[in-house]
């Protein structure tokens, strides 16, 4: 009797199960479309197009094709092998060297430690607290916040100068980094920029570059000055210059004339490390 | 209804299902280190625990008790409650794809959680009437997200915090589990 009803009941359950797999439609559309470009995306689900990792984005994109145009991934634009299937998988073209970002971090670090901070270890406390412990009070903290973030572990802290550096060949342009600094100092920049301004002081007034640290931007003009292709504009309201990555020809007398070292080669960025040693 | 009332600040803060009863001990450290996570966690538990107890209610008084067999209701429920979240799953899988990516894993993982058949054999010693055992269970629920919310925020700031090299992560965990259990203790015999 108990056995047969517990059966019973075991054989009923199998059954729900067997009618709902059965029965029940299957209601999401363009599915296979959808795993097509799953299987393209790089499923590293880092959240940087704006959905809920790469099986959303697929869906979004199998639903509107144009969305890709709009909002590309990021990792796909720098895997031409990605780049291509995904541009024969929906019949469209994507310029890669125009829509991948890098990311950049606008300070050279170098502005002295005023105080001895050995609370939290993290860039958002010391902000929280007092506005840094560096006499800029923009400039990198070097606590890993960024760092730690970044799925591609392409940035790292210089230790002499205690400033994050990211080295754009491994940086693929999500942006995770960018919300993490409580200094607002990265920013993603097309990846074919040329020169990178490393300098985030904002006050004008009192152009106090040199007093709160050695390699800030004084407001000189000295790179525009030097410019001979007409790449750099002075932008007088922030007096601060504007790089044309157009023109730039990367003769690099910007960077030579610039006496605060302000300005790098953005295309050898990450690498300095290397070239150090083999001078060595 | 003030038996309803009852049952349900009972269930959430008085007879809590983690720092009172020791029930769903493995969801508290295992999914209770992120904010995000935990609450999902906790939505997922409270929405099992609800259809189980509606669909263990039904099965009771309508097999079990005029069987005479509710002897073997352990059996039973842990075969009804695997067969429903099987069953949740397949049909959100099939209606709701986002919906299924955003339960993840916690949905499979909530079958064999001991917080559910729980809150089912609690209904059943209890003897609550239908609505009672809805009410029950939607405050077991609650009063489980409540404490993994908790302690997933003060983990959170535990990180941060200077911690004895020794104490880190788990073992500091353990101690705030203590103290947070002390806690709920204060509200012991309010009903």
């Amino acid at each position: 009797m108990t056995i047969g009803i517990l059966i019973a009941i075991g054989l009923v359950c199998g059954l729900i199960i067997y009618m709902v797999y059965i029965k029940v439609p299957q209601k999401v559309k363009g599915l296979k479309k959808t795993e097509e470009l799953n299987a393209i995306l790089p499923g590293m689900n880092c959240g940087a197009c704006g959905y809920a990792g790469c099986f959303g984005y697929a869906q979004a994109v199998a639903k509107d094709p144009d969305l890709v145009l709009k909002t590309p991934c990021s990792l796909v634009l720098q895997d031409p092998e990605r780049l291509e299937r995904l541009e024969k998988a929906l019949g469209v073209t994507l310029d890669a060297s125009e829509m991948s970002k890098k990311a950049l971090v606008h300070c050279t670090g170098n502005s002295e430690v005023i105080c001895n901070y050995s609370g939290a270890q993290t860039c958002k406390a010391v902000t929280q607290l007092l506005r840094g412990y560096k006499k800029c009070p923009y400039a990198c903290l070097g606590l890993n916040d960024c760092v730690e973030v970044c799925p591609q572990d392409a940035i790292s802290i210089d230790p002499e100068k205690n400033v994050a550096v990211v080295d754009p060949e491994k940086c693929t342009g999500c942006g995770l980094c960018v919300p993490e600094c409580p200094q607002d100092l990265i920013e993603l920049v097309p990846a074919g920029t040329k020169i990178a301004f490393l300098c985030n002081y904002k006050p004008l007034k009192n152009i106090p570059g040199r007093e709160k640290c050695d390699f800030g931007c004084i407001h000189c003009r000295k790179c525009f000055k030097a410019c001979e292709d007409e790449a750099i504009e002075w932008n007088k309201e922030t007096a601060l210059p504007e790089f044309d990555r157009e023109k730039c020809t990367l003769c690099l007398k910007c960077i030579e004339a610039c006496e605060q070292n302000t300005l790098a080669d953005f295309t050898k960025m990450g690498k300095e490390k290397e070239v150090e040693l083999v001078s060595a | 209804m003030n038996e309803l009332i009852a049952i349900f600040i009972g269930m959430v803060l008085i007879n809590n299902f983690i720092l009172v009863r020791f029930l769903g001990l493995c969801p508290y450290f295992g999914v209770s280190k992120k904010l995000g996570p935990a609450i999902s966690m906790g939505i997922a538990v409270t929405f099992v625990m609800t259809i189980a107890s509606i669909a263990t209610w039904l099965i009771r008084n309508y097999i079990l008790i005029p069987f005479d067999i509710e002897y073997m209701n352990i059996v039973i429920y842990i075969l009804v409650i695997a067969t429903l979240v099987q069953i949740i799953e397949l049909f959100i899988k099939k209606t709701n794809m986002a919906l299924y990516f955003a339960f993840g894993i916690y949905l499979p993982l909530i079958t064999t959680n001991c917080a559910v058949l729980g809150i089912t054999l609690i209904n059943a010693t209890k003897n609550y009437s239908f609505l009672g055992s809805v009410v029950a269970a939607l405050g077991a629920g609650l009063g489980f997200t409540l404490v993994l919310a908790m302690m997933s925020g003060i983990r959170e700031k535990l990180e941060l915090a200077n911690t004895p090299k020794a104490m880190k992560g788990l073992p500091i965990a353990f101690i705030t589990a203590t103290l947070l259990g002390l806690a709920f203790l204060g509200f012991g015999g309010m009903i």
